[in-house]
């Protein structure tokens, strides 16, 4: 239940805004000048509001298309991301958005023409390079698909340009628009993963893995192209067996000619970031990781990551070729 | 500023009129502190709450907002209420509302209280005028001090933990200048269950922020048997609250027991960490 959703004046008779608080007709409409006034202001609890956000609906005004940061690919020459929204309806306590903004309110930008007009751009001025764009860098881009309906809305510019690839990374078991719809080559449904037990703990108020594979296995076997993120790698007791479970109850359910990508990441915290999460949740088990101060990241020990990262591959090799398999090293 | 320690439900009220403040002043038992100060001020034996009355306007409640702060001893986890009568050209007579958004002439930019309390309680928005207003067409909730308070309030803490609620004194059909000190007083009493319901999700917020930063069970002691500095202290503070999730206290004495030096401690505490597998199924 979104309790008070924000609305700024110059989009308050907006289509696409008429359309979302149509959804929430016993929420409190309160309009506003910029969602930086209620987004950007220091002196917010993130913790606090995380209980109980509210949803700000905004219009955007520049920024639309940004490049990806290096190591974020999946095999493009170039990659690019766009946010449609700021901040999750997921609690994930290794995600850098609980340090990024002050604000856990959800920023939804209606003007999702803006972003049409920024991605046909930068395809046309790559046109000579293979382009990924991604999709919830800033969010989960299919969480809130039934609110906002942008998924839907920005594949058709990837119906039209076949050769750019789009990611949607997600924890959610969002179906639509994808099952209705036929599947597009270069369209990627990308699954962020872990083992369930260390997800039960992690992954606050996001679908279990169980039923994350479940939708997988149902898309995938549609012919939607997935992508398996395994990103970040938790480490802890037996964490061997529960990767070796994981991947093969994964691979045994999806046929591999479905499978576009699978990309492996650490854990990685910038320290500052990482301070700020810490005072947010002192007392998180996941804080109780050997994690240490390594080259300006918090992070595993080199060690912990490579025989991770090299363990969960060998694996996977087993079912898809070199080729399929990234490192995400941002 | 004074050396009252900090109590775990910390609420301090900022508050108008001794009229409405005394339905509050009897239900939280609270009593006027024993010294001189610039504002009245009263708290209750526990010093969990603490009540000025400002006076009327911005500036009053701008002062007394920041006096009470710096008198009482207020933290950043203290939760800050402000109640009190209203002019409204919407709503009822007599009923409660919480604040969700505040503007007033001479600022361009409202702002926003969170209204984070499950609660019934309708909400709307105020507008704090340095002048007394009869033309109630273009606002709903209409007070003196509000912006101030909250203005100066989210400086001092998180704007979750400030609250604003207003009772509906006069409107259009309703004159302000019926307004007794009785009737005031009975407007606040008759909402005091509401309001007592309110403040206990702010108490329970205080409570909970309070817990989250207390230190570690075991830093004062450790503290008090090697010299740490201020680098280490912190340092120190860090480790034994990962390290108390997954380790009991007496094998944290044990793994320390021998150290000579406070750098010795942190060592041993690190290498702890360093070689945790944390165990996910007890999570």
């Amino acid at each position: 239940m979104i309790e008070t959703i924000y609305v700024e004046e110059v989009i308050k008779n907006h289509p696409r805004t008429k359309f979302i608080l149509n959804k929430f007709k016993k929420s409190r409409i309160i309009l506003i000048n910029k969602y930086g006034e209620i987004f950007n202001k220091r002196n917010q609890n993130f913790r606090i509001q995380k209980a109980n956000p509210s949803i700000i609906l905004a219009h955007k005004k520049d920024s639309f298309v940004l490049p990806a940061p290096e190591g974020f690919g999946i095999g493009s020459s170039k990659n690019f991301y766009f946010s449609h929204m700021y901040n999750c309806i997921y609690d994930c306590r290794y995600c850098f958005l609980q340090g990024m903004y002050s604000s856990a309110n959800y920023v939804i930008f209606v003007n999702f023409e803006d972003f049409d007009i920024a991605i046909k751009n930068t395809i046309k001025k790559n046109i000579n390079s293979k382009l990924t764009f991604f999709s919830g860098y800033d969010c989960d881009s299919l969480a809130l698909e039934n609110v906002t309906g942008f998924a839907k809305h920005i594949l058709s510019i990837f119906r039209t340009y076949t050769q750019t690839e789009i990611e949607f990374r997600t924890k959610s078991i969002q179906k639509q628009p994808f099952l209705s719809l036929n599947p597009i080559k270069n369209v990627i449904l990308a699954y962020s993963l872990m083992p369930e037990l260390m997800s039960n703990s992690l992954d606050n108020k996001a679908p279990s893995i169980s039923k994350r594979i479940s939708v997988i296995s149902e898309l995938a076997s549609k012919g939607w192209k997935i992508g398996l993120r395994f990103d970040p790698l938790i480490h802890g007791e037996n964490w061997k067996e529960l990767y070796k479970e994981l991947l093969e109850n994964i691979y045994k359910n999806i046929s591999p000619d479905c499978l576009h990508s699978v990309s492996f990441g650490t854990l990685r915290f910038p320290k500052r970031m990482f301070k700020d999460i810490f005072k947010l949740y002192p007392n998180e088990p996941l804080f109780t990781s050997p994690l240490s101060l390594n080259n300006k990241m918090i992070s595993y020990d080199i060690e912990i990551e490579e025989e991770m990262t090299s363990y969960c591959k060998s694996l996977s090799l087993m079912y898809i070729n070199e080729d399929r398999i990234f490192k995400c090293s941002i | 500023m004074n050396n009252f320690k900090i109590k775990n439900n910390s609420i301090r009220w900022v508050i108008a009129l001794k009229e409405e403040a005394q339905v509050i002043l009897d239900h939280y038992k609270l009593k006027l502190v024993n010294e001189k100060t610039i504002y009245p001020i009263y708290k209750n034996a526990q010093e969990t709450h603490w009540l000025i009355i400002s006076g009327i306007g911005r500036n009053n409640a701008a002062a007394s907002t920041a006096y009470l702060y710096a008198y009482s001893n207020a933290s950043k986890y203290t939760s800050w209420i402000n109640i009190g009568i209203a002019g409204a050209g919407k709503g009822n007579y007599g009923d409660l509302y919480l604040v969700d958004k505040i503007s007033n002439y001479n600022k361009k930019k409202s702002t926003y209280p969170s209204t984070l309390p499950k609660t019934t309680l309708p909400k709307m928005h105020l507008f704090t005028s340095d002048i007394p207003i009869s033309d109630y067409s273009t606002y709903e909730l209409i007070d003196m001090e509000g912006s101030a308070f909250f203005d100066i309030a989210s400086k001092l803490t998180s704007k979750e933990f400030i609250c604003l609620m207003k009772v509906i004194s006069d409107g259009p059909k309703n004159d302000i200048k019926e307004i007794t000190k009785s009737k005031i007083s009975n407007l606040i009493k008759v909402n005091l269950f509401n309001i007592i319901d309110v403040v206990s999700y702010y108490e329970r917020l205080s409570q909970e922020e309070f817990q989250i930063i207390d230190k570690p069970k075991l830093f004062n002691e450790i503290k008090s048997k090697w010299h740490f500095s201020t680098t280490q202290s912190f340092k120190l503070e860090t480790l034994l609250r990962r390290i108390e999730i997954f380790c009991n206290r007496k094998d944290i004495e044990k793994i320390i027991k021998n150290c000579e030096t406070s750098n010795s401690v942190i060592h041993v505490l690190s290498s702890k960490i360093k070689n945790n597998l944390v165990n996910w199924s007890k999570f």
